[in-house]
């Protein structure tokens, strides 16, 4: 337990959902990409070991203290375990140069078996991270896996671009796609939850800035209540998570039914405690780029400020979190100060006066 | 009846803009059969109709997919008029050149496509180097073909300095005068342009075309 806070994660957690006393706001930045700076490893090492890539994310909670791991299943997986090739950048993020799928007359070539955790040492090294965390940290702090939503895994099999043209030209195709990787999703789910994990879906292709509602509607919230339904039934837990600008759609997301919400810096918490804050708790979102990365650390205290002031009173509850994953150009004292900021202003009861000062940043 | 030119015109201006890409390849036999000239055809017909759905697309009316679709019709459009253009339309006419990439490090490539699609509309010759394009890359290639321009995209903090390592290069290589170089994406700002001394900034593929015309000074 981090020295400063007088709860574990897991209590904190416990505390939250039940409506208990906790000693401060459950603060949950996406240390994903980041992770491997902390524990001065390369990206690449990090992805190559189940291992480092569960120490990476102790080694987070023990600096910080935050209060979930996260291990990256990631948003290509479905995509590479299929065929999709990627690069093999020594530290950074990868990406896929080629998709396995070129046209959508093919689709019946695709082997779905072959997402199975046999068969996809990928799948199987992050089923392995996720049992490293919680025989080492799991009596303290809960495990999540980063892993993507239907249409993202779409997006992993065929060209991005052509999945966008797809949904107006040949919208039946996209459907099929859907529906099959709705189906593995299902499977790779339920190995997680299985272990404890709780599901941290991102489906960053649904964006609002590239799909319209309508579309939306049409291709994601189908498929994403079905996976919600379907994590639910087996007793497991999600946060969703959409990238950019989801301010229209931000009702369809909750009625697929997460857990909570993580929202993006785009998006204005106070609109959506007001629209969802009632339905469910809201997590977010201190801009990753502008505040962590390139700001200094007062902007950090200031950044956090405003999202306590403006989440605290959210119905069902608020958590502070990044309004998306953490890159690794931030630099690692950053993410000290941003939780330095946590304890100073999240602490329960909540001092409101130092809240509204506007000359408490340091 | 026949139908007169105007309503020919109108015709694949519609296709384009209202996405029947399937379509606009008859309009466009129609408009040929009928003895109209291609150039025509491809200005005031297809680009028009590109030009208006770009419009649409900054009103937040249309959005990327229908943008792609719109230019998927417009493609068609010019693959069926193209062998008409008058052969010797190039003659002495300026052909602008220019190179389009995301650089370095950055594999968002939606924004840059849009950019591209919309340049290309505007009579520009585009090469595009794709995603992920070494900086080098980008000098290299417009040194091979002789174009006025570069488009530099990014959507990432991470790489933005990667555009100033291509005017820097530009500018040891003594080409800054005759290559411009224009920048776009997410991060990037007009500040940042003036910082890195590029030549142009725009905030969307509409604005990229007005400015790529003025920096090459394209009528
Ligand atoms: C879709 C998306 C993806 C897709 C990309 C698919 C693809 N083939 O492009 C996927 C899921 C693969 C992806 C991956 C990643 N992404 Co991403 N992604 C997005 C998202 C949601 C939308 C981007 C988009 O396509 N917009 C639509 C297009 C049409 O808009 P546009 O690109 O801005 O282009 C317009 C203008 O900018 C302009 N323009 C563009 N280029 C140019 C060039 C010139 C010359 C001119 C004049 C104008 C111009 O005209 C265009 C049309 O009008 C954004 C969120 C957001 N707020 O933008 C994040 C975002 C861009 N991604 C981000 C990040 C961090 C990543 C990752 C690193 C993931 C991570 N967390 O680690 C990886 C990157 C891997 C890599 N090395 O490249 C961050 C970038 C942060 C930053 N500023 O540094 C963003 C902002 C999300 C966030 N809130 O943090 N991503």
């Amino acid at each position: 337990m981090h020295e400063q806070d007088q709860m574990t994660p897991n209590e904190r957690l416990q505390a939250f959902i039940k409506g208990e006393k906790m000693d401060r706001i459950l603060a949950m930045p996406i240390l994903v990409s980041i992770s491997h700076r902390v524990a001065g490893i390369t990206h690449r090492e990090k992805r190559a070991s189940a291992e480092l890539q569960a120490q990476s994310q102790i080694d987070c909670y023990k600096r910080y203290g935050n209060d979930l791991m996260i291990i990256e299943y990631g948003l290509h997986g479905v995509g590479t375990a299929l065929g999709s090739e990627m690069n093999d950048p020594e530290d950074s993020l990868p990406a896929i140069v080629n998709h396995v799928l070129q046209d959508l007359k093919d689709i019946d070539q695709l082997d779905f078996d072959k997402t199975k955790k046999e068969n996809d040492p990928w799948f199987a090294k992050t089923l392995e991270a996720c049992e490293i965390c919680q025989e080492k940290m799991g009596q303290e702090i809960p495990t999540g896996v980063l892993i993507t939503g239907p249409f993202t895994a779409v997006s992993s099999i065929y060209p991005t671009e052509n999945l966008l043209r797809a949904t107006r030209k040949d919208p039946a195709s996209i459907h099929r796609l859907l529906r099959l990787c709705t189906d593995a999703l299902k499977d790779i789910y339920k190995e997680y939850i299985q272990r404890g994990i709780i599901i941290v879906m991102c489906d960053p292709i649904a964006s609002g800035t590239l799909l319209r509602k309508s579309q939306y509607i049409e291709f994601v919230k189908p498929y994403a209540t079905e996976l919600m339904n379907h994590i639910h039934e087996l007793g497991g837990m999600c946060c969703y998570h959409i990238c950019g600008n989801t301010t229209k759609i931000v009702m369809d997301m909750v009625d697929t039914g997460p857990d909570m919400l993580s929202i993006d810096n785009l998006v204005d918490l106070e609109y959506v405690k007001g629209q969802v804050g009632k339905r469910l708790p809201i997590l977010g979102n201190v801009p990753p780029v502008d505040v962590l990365m390139l700001g200094s650390r007062s902007d950090i205290f200031e950044s956090v400020k405003t999202c306590i002031l403006k989440g605290k009173d959210s119905p069902k509850g608020y958590i502070i979190a990044s309004g998306c994953d953490i890159t690794q150009n931030v630099p690692v004292e950053n993410i000290d100060y941003m939780m330095e900021a946590v304890r100073k202003y999240g602490r329960y009861p909540i001092d409101e006066a130092l809240l509204n000062d506007p000359a408490t940043n340091n | 009846m026949a139908k007169s030119k105007e309503e020919l015109l109108q015709q694949l201006s519609d296709c384009v803009f209202e996405m029947e890409d399937e379509n606009v390849a008859d309009a466009a036999n129609e408009y040929i059969d009928a003895g109209y000239e291609a150039l025509d055809g491809v200005l005031k017909g297809l680009v028009d109709g590109m030009n208006r759905a770009g419009q649409m697309y900054e009103e937040e009316e249309y959005f990327v997919t229908d943008l792609l679709v719109c230019s998927d019709a417009m493609y068609n459009g010019l693959e069926v008029l193209k062998p008409h253009l008058p052969l010797d339309q190039d003659a002495d006419a300026v052909n602008y050149k220019c190179v389009i990439g995301v650089v370095e490090g950055d594999t968002h490539d939606i924004g840059k496509n849009l950019v591209r699609i919309m340049l290309e509309t505007a009579g520009f010759e585009v090469y595009d180097l794709g995603r992920d394009v070494p900086l080098i890359s980008f000098v290299e290639k417009a040194k091979e073909v002789d174009a006025q321009l570069i488009c530099l995209s990014t959507l990432m903090t991470t790489t933005m300095p990667g555009m100033k390592e291509v005017v820097e290069m530009l500018e040891k290589e003594e080409l800054k005068d005759k290559v411009k170089v224009m920048i776009g994406g997410g991060p990037i700002s007009q500040a940042y342009c003036d910082q890195i001394n590029a030549d142009g900034y725009a905030v969307n593929a509409i604005g990229a075309v007005t400015l790529a015309k003025e920096l090459v000074g394209m009528a």
